[in-house]
């Protein structure tokens, strides 16, 4: 977004520098009735043009709100995503644990019945034992001595059904209060989680209110941003007819001169820049890292209009002039601060955009590779220079002119 | 040539009266001294009974198969003193069982059957003693399939004390019946002497020696003492063979009537004739003394 406000900031740098609105031209007498109206257009494109930036910034903030809260929105889904397949899995947990406990429960009941039932066995087994000890047939010795024996057989291995039975529901116990543990802590577990979900809940739910606020803001702004961007549409078009007028005077200044040809075809402006006296050179040694012309810009999708290049030097680097020329203007720029433009005659412009400093002042001539300026300073120790080149209003690529790092 | 007269049935022909009521007296006792004498040979006592209701039991591992239990109690019948050896199975065991203790019949549910199988062996009346149980009784503890050898070791040696006891009492009171026999038969015979002693001293009197007479005299009796014993006798078998077919629970008391024929019991009958023959005679003898001083 901020490219974008660049662009349009650009457009009306562009206008402003070639309509001379910042020096008098030779042909200032014939262009004097226009001149006021373009100050007024120039204050005005500077206010709007103040106005589209601050809105581009808001809705650059809104859009970088909205991506941030979108992701947060996101993280948060996930998040109750994560809650929720935790909490299903709990619950299944829960449910598992009940069904066991069910059943553990009514084993450890029918368990608790049988044993009953088993110690009421044998007690009537050793009553019937010892009453039959005393009865039994007196004449058969062996059978009695026989039966005596079952009966010992008999009450060891009811007494054997009888421990076992007890073992079993000690053991089930023992496994029913584990489950009972178990469905404790799940259920503790099941409350806490439900909670960091309802807590998770809330959040989203916040965020996506926050989201919607961002949404109606960015609504906004990018409403007020298509308004301002119609204006200026519109503004610049009335400064293309100025423009047009002022070249159409210069022209027929030039003619009644009887100088040569003042408008070339873009085509033509590197050469044009290169048939300079004494040539152009680099501003300063740098890598360049903004192209000039369209780029596609991944983090907002959308394509920008370069007019211009930006280098990243080392902070506090000095500032050459391209070429031979004088200051049309040094002064603050919104959206490319200190902004110093040199004019370099037959319609040739240099920009040179985010200066620190000036070292020349607006009128002053100067030379190719007299320093006009510096780099600001930076924590990360580089800084960045907008150079751009113009020619008969329109912008070129500054390395077809200037043999720059790439 | 003058013939003698037989002085063989001399009483027969003075006293047939009383001569009959004897034998036919006697007839019926010695029926009841067979019936006894034939039972005590065929129980030995008491000691059928007690082979009736004594058992050795080997109590066998639960694992051991029926097939090896059942080839285990066919070794152990072919013991000398064994009479059988029989294998019951773990369910016959808990049957047996129940109708000791039918109270226990519905607790089968809960506990299963915990039973195991056993063999019963029974010993033959006649090896009834310490000796041979303990005999039968160690061999069974030296197989590895027996758990436990149940033969009565607390109580064996008393109820076999009182077997003998038993028999002995049982023999005493046939030896009873027999003396008093011979106490009846020698008051008949002096009383019989006495009635006839007129007719004695006639005979003595025309050259008929006293101690012929008496001797003749014995003779007859014994002869007729052992008709009469042996008819009883088989009388009395009879009784006992028609009692033991018709109430077979005395088998397991006196034995099975096919005994009855066995040489044993045959000669022990002829022996008892004969003893009931010399009884009769000694009967006859003293009888006859008895009277011949009673006249002096």
């Amino acid at each position: 977004m901020k490219r974008i406000s660049r662009r349009i900031l650009s457009a009306l740098l562009a206008a402003a520098v070639s309509l001379g609105t910042f020096f008098p031209p030779p042909t200032a007498f014939a262009a004097r009735d226009v001149a006021g109206e373009l100050r007024k257009e120039r204050g005005r494109l500077l206010e709007m043009k103040e106005r589209e930036e601050k809105t581009a910034l808001e809705l650059t903030e809104a859009l970088r709100k909205e991506k941030r809260s979108k992701g947060r929105v996101g993280e948060l889904q996930a998040l109750l995503a994560r809650q929720r397949s935790l909490l299903s899995r709990i619950d299944r947990k829960v449910s598992a644990l009940n069904d066991r406990l069910d059943r553990a429960e009514k084993a450890v009941r029918e368990l608790e019945a049988a044993h009953g039932k088993a110690r009421t066995d044998l007690q009537r087994a050793e009553v019937v034992a010892f009453t039959g000890q005393r009865a039994g047939d007196p004449w058969y010795p062996s059978a009695r001595e026989r039966e005596r024996r079952f009966m010992r057989v008999y009450l060891a291995a009811d007494a054997e059904g009888v421990a076992r039975i007890t073992r079993d529901r000690e053991r089930k116990e023992e496994e029913l209060s584990g489950l009972e543990r178990q469905v404790a802590v799940t259920e503790r577990k099941r409350t806490r989680e439900k909670r960091v979900g309802d807590t998770l809940l809330s959040r989203q739910e916040e965020e996506r209110r926050r989201l919607a606020d961002i949404g109606r803001e960015k609504a906004r702004t990018e409403k007020e941003l298509k308004t301002l961007r119609a204006r200026i549409a519109r503004m610049e078009s009335v400064v293309s007819r100025v423009e047009r007028q002022v070249k159409e005077r210069e022209r027929r200044a030039r003619k009644s001169a009887g100088a040569g040809p003042s408008a070339r075809e873009p085509a033509e402006a590197p050469r044009r820049f290169a048939s300079l006296s004494g040539g152009l050179s680099a501003p300063l040694a740098g890598k360049v890292v903004t192209h000039f012309g369209r780029q596609h810009d991944t983090t907002f999708d959308v394509t920008i209009e370069n007019r211009g290049v930006e280098i990243e030097a080392p902070s506090g680097a000095s500032v050459k002039s391209v070429g031979q020329g004088e200051v049309a203007f040094a002064g603050a720029v919104s959206g490319f601060g200190n902004v110093l433009i040199v004019q370099h005659g037959g319609g040739l412009f240099s920009v040179y955009g985010r200066l620190e400093s000036f070292l020349v002042k607006q009128g002053e001539a100067v030379k190719k590779g007299t320093v006009v300026g510096s780099l600001p300073g930076s924590p990360s120790g580089k800084s960045v220079l907008y150079l751009e080149l113009r020619a008969g209003g329109t912008a070129i690529d500054p390395t077809s002119a200037i043999p720059l790092d790439r | 040539m003058s013939e003698r007269p037989s002085l063989w049935w001399i009483e027969w022909r003075l006293s047939r009266g009383s001569l009959v009521r004897e034998s036919i007296g006697r007839f019926l006792f010695f029926c009841l001294l067979g019936f006894a004498l034939l039972s005590l040979l065929l129980s030995g006592g008491v000691d059928r009974f007690l082979a009736d209701r004594y058992a050795i039991t080997a109590v066998l591992r639960a694992e051991v198969p029926s097939a090896e239990a059942e080839g285990l109690a066919r070794k152990v019948a072919a013991l000398p003193p064994v009479r059988s050896a029989a294998y019951r199975d773990p369910e016959a065991a808990w049957k047996e069982f129940l109708r000791a203790y039918p109270g226990l019949d519905p607790l089968r549910g809960a506990v299963g059957n915990p039973m195991p199988g056993y063999i019963e062996i029974r010993i033959r009346p006649d090896r009834l003693t310490g000796a041979d149980v303990d005999l039968v009784a160690s061999a069974l503890r030296s197989v590895s399939h027996v758990e436990l050898v149940l033969s009565g070791e607390e109580w064996l040696p008393r109820l076999l004390r009182a077997g003998r006891l038993a028999s002995w009492a049982c023999w005493g009171i046939f030896g009873a019946f027999l003396a008093g026999f011979f106490v009846v038969a020698r008051l008949q015979e002096r009383a019989r002497a006495v009635a006839l002693a007129g007719d004695f001293a006639f005979l003595a009197e025309r050259g008929v020696p006293a101690g012929r007479l008496a001797l003749l005299r014995a003779a007859s009796s014994a002869v007729s003492g052992f008709l009469l014993a042996a008819a009883g006798t088989a009388a009395g078998g009879g009784a006992l063979f028609l009692s033991l077919r018709t109430f077979p629970l005395l088998e397991g008391v006196i034995g099975p009537p096919s005994d009855l024929l066995l040489p044993r019991t045959v000669a022990a009958a002829a022996l008892f004739s004969l003893g009931a023959a010399l009884l009769s005679a000694a009967a006859s003898l003293l009888g006859w003394r008895t009277a011949r001083s009673v006249r002096k």
